[in-house]
């Protein structure tokens, strides 16, 4: 990869009411590029998204942007946008709403045209919408409101705190076309943190996890949060909601989080009998998409718990695999990592 | 019962005919209540914004100070306003004693504290999201501060009114400081007391429906406001 730094942070840390603390040894983000966190809720990754979006100061360490440390002068040429996992909207219509940004910069031409591009590249007709207020909109529609207020500035850097969370399929489908449009569009650096861990890895290959307030690798993998309770059988289980259980080896608290490779899942059709895996659970696949490798992630709910597989794309033709199908997820107790 | 009907229906007539004594006190009460209550506005609603948004030391002990002032009584603001503006007292060089500028200094004491308090705490009770969401569409400043009242509108708009209500409706100040003099700084509060004190019902009653009038248009355009929210 050229290197092309557009953020460099060092020794970073963090303490949040003394229970949780942050801390970035060392991050680099490149100009232009897609960056993913993935993590379970609570932790770190807004906090560390709000820190990268210059709206928190960290205690100790330095936020390099184009190698100035911004942190003390919070003075940058740069534009850079947070949409938030819950967004607020100012007490107005929604022309006002997405023109706000724009109108603060002086000598701002066609608001109208730009407002309008903005709302149609979220999904959203002008003349219908244009004049709703605030509060006259659904969930989802305020989400694609606030992510074209934020659009509309043409961002340098665009941060995207779980964009599609508690969102409708609709809504979270329009929100992930507008923001692949916008990045192939415009030379964006966008940074990103979703549980939406196949739609991330159809953007970027550079996922990073965090787990706890550290970055605990690249890459993504499947995380199981515990609790997990000891069986008869030397064995951990965590039960989930269809009397389906999964068995685990050794974590080294109850509460731990297991993580599990998705090149480790094995995919079948039907019920395999006699094999040495004991995890074998019953599923429905619920996304799939092309990763940057060509291979497949497909999704799978498991009894409302979501585990990705990657699969190669020799494999879904032989399966004839399909979102909505029924299908067998098998993976060793062993394949599942302590973090 | 009588003295009060009649009182009532010569009331009406001195309204309608323009009775200039009656005029004069309305006017007077316009005149002071309107400064007192734009200067208030002016100082008030910038101060109320940055002890509501901004974090500093001591920020709890103006609050404190300023929810006490809302109590204030108005003849404690009369006596010390008094103390500082007659001849005597250290501003008295400048003539205000007995003067509707007096009285403007002396109101502006008195609801200045509404003005800060109620704003503030419209302030602090805009979502906590506001700030961040302005910053990242790149307001800074004077536009944070701009959006956040306009955001707060109806708490701000609340204490002009409830200011504007203490204002019109004081005695103590009016009296104390304007010295209730005819035809010059006479409002409308303090020719209700005299008149009253006199037996004279009619102006009384005619004046009294003036504030009402008042006090009404200022507090339904503030539900209308609300309700078009």
């Amino acid at each position: 990869m050229k290197k092309n730094p557009l953020y460099e942070i060092l020794n970073l840390k963090f303490n949040y009411n003394h229970n949780f603390s942050l801390e970035v040894p060392e991050l680099i983000i490149n100009k232009g590029t897609c960056t993913g966190f993935t993590g379970p809720n609570g932790s770190g990754k807004s906090t560390l998204l709000r820190m990268l979006a210059l709206l928190l100061q960290p205690e100790k360490g330095s936020v390099k942007i184009n190698g100035k440390n911004l942190y003390g002068n919070n003075n940058t040429d740069l534009t850079i946008s947070m949409l938030f996992q819950d967004p607020y909207l100012l007490k107005r219509n929604v022309f006002d709403n997405v023109a706000y940004g724009l109108k603060l910069r002086k000598g701002s031409r066609d608001l109208k045209s730009k407002v309008s591009d903005a709302l149609q590249l979220v999904g959203l007709e002008d003349k219908k919408i244009s004049n709703k207020k605030w509060f006259e909109l659904s969930g989802g529609e305020a989400r694609r409101v606030a992510l074209a207020s934020r659009l509309i500035l043409k961002p340098d850097v665009l941060i995207l705190d779980e964009p599609t969370v508690s969102l409708d399929s609709r809504s979270a489908i329009l929100i992930k076309d507008a923001v692949e449009y916008f990045i192939k569009q415009f030379n964006t650096t966008l940074i990103i943190s979703s549980h939406d861990t196949v739609w991330l890895n159809s953007l970027t290959a550079n996922i990073l996890r965090i787990n706890n307030g550290r970055i605990t690798g690249a890459g993504y993998e499947n995380i199981i949060q515990g609790p997990w309770y000891f069986d008869d059988k030397d064995l951990w289980i965590k039960k989930l909601d269809s009397k389906q259980k999964i068995f685990a080896l050794n974590p080294p608290f109850e509460t731990s989080s297991a993580i599990l490779n998705p090149s480790d899942i094995v995919l079948s059709t039907d019920y395999k009998r006699g094999i040495s895996a004991q995890n074998i659970l019953n599923g429905k696949i619920t996304a799939m998409t092309v990763t940057k490798e060509q291979k497949v992630n497909v999704k799978i709910d498991i009894s409302g718990i979501s585990l990705t597989s990657t699969v190669t794309q020799n494999a879904v033709k032989t399966l004839h695999l399909i979102p909505g199908m029924d299908i067998w997820v098998i993976f060793k107790t062993t394949a599942l990592k302590w973090q | 019962m009588d003295y009060i009907i009649n009182g009532f229906i010569t009331g009406i007539k001195l309204l309608i005919t323009g009775d200039q004594e009656t005029y004069s006190a309305i006017f007077v009460t316009l005149k002071a209540s309107s400064f007192s209550i734009l200067l208030s506005l002016a100082i008030g609603i910038p101060a109320g914004f940055l002890i509501g948004y901004k974090d500093f030391p001591g920020k709890k002990q103006i609050r404190a100070i300023t929810d006490t002032l809302l109590a204030l009584p108005t003849v404690v603001v009369g006596l010390l306003v008094y103390a500082f503006i007659s001849r005597k007292g250290p501003l008295g060089e400048f003539g205000l004693l007995f003067t509707i500028p007096g009285i403007v200094i002396a109101q502006i004491i008195l609801v200045l504290p509404i003005v800060i308090s109620l704003t503030a705490t419209g302030i602090e009770g805009l979502d906590s999201r506001l700030k961040d969401t302005l910053k990242t569409l790149g307001a800074k400043g004077r536009q944070i501060a701009v959006t956040s009242i306009a955001e707060a509108k109806y708490a701000v708009f609340a204490a002009a009114v409830t200011a504007y209500g203490r204002a019109i409706s004081e005695v103590g100040v009016s009296m104390m400081i304007g010295g209730n003099i005819k035809w010059d700084t006479r409002t409308i509060t303090t020719t209700i007391t005299l008149e009253t004190g006199k037996g004279e019902f009619s102006m009384g009653i005619a004046l009294g429906l003036v504030l009402l009038i008042i006090a009404f248009t200022v507090n339904w355009s503030l539900i209308f406001l609300k309700r078009r929210a």
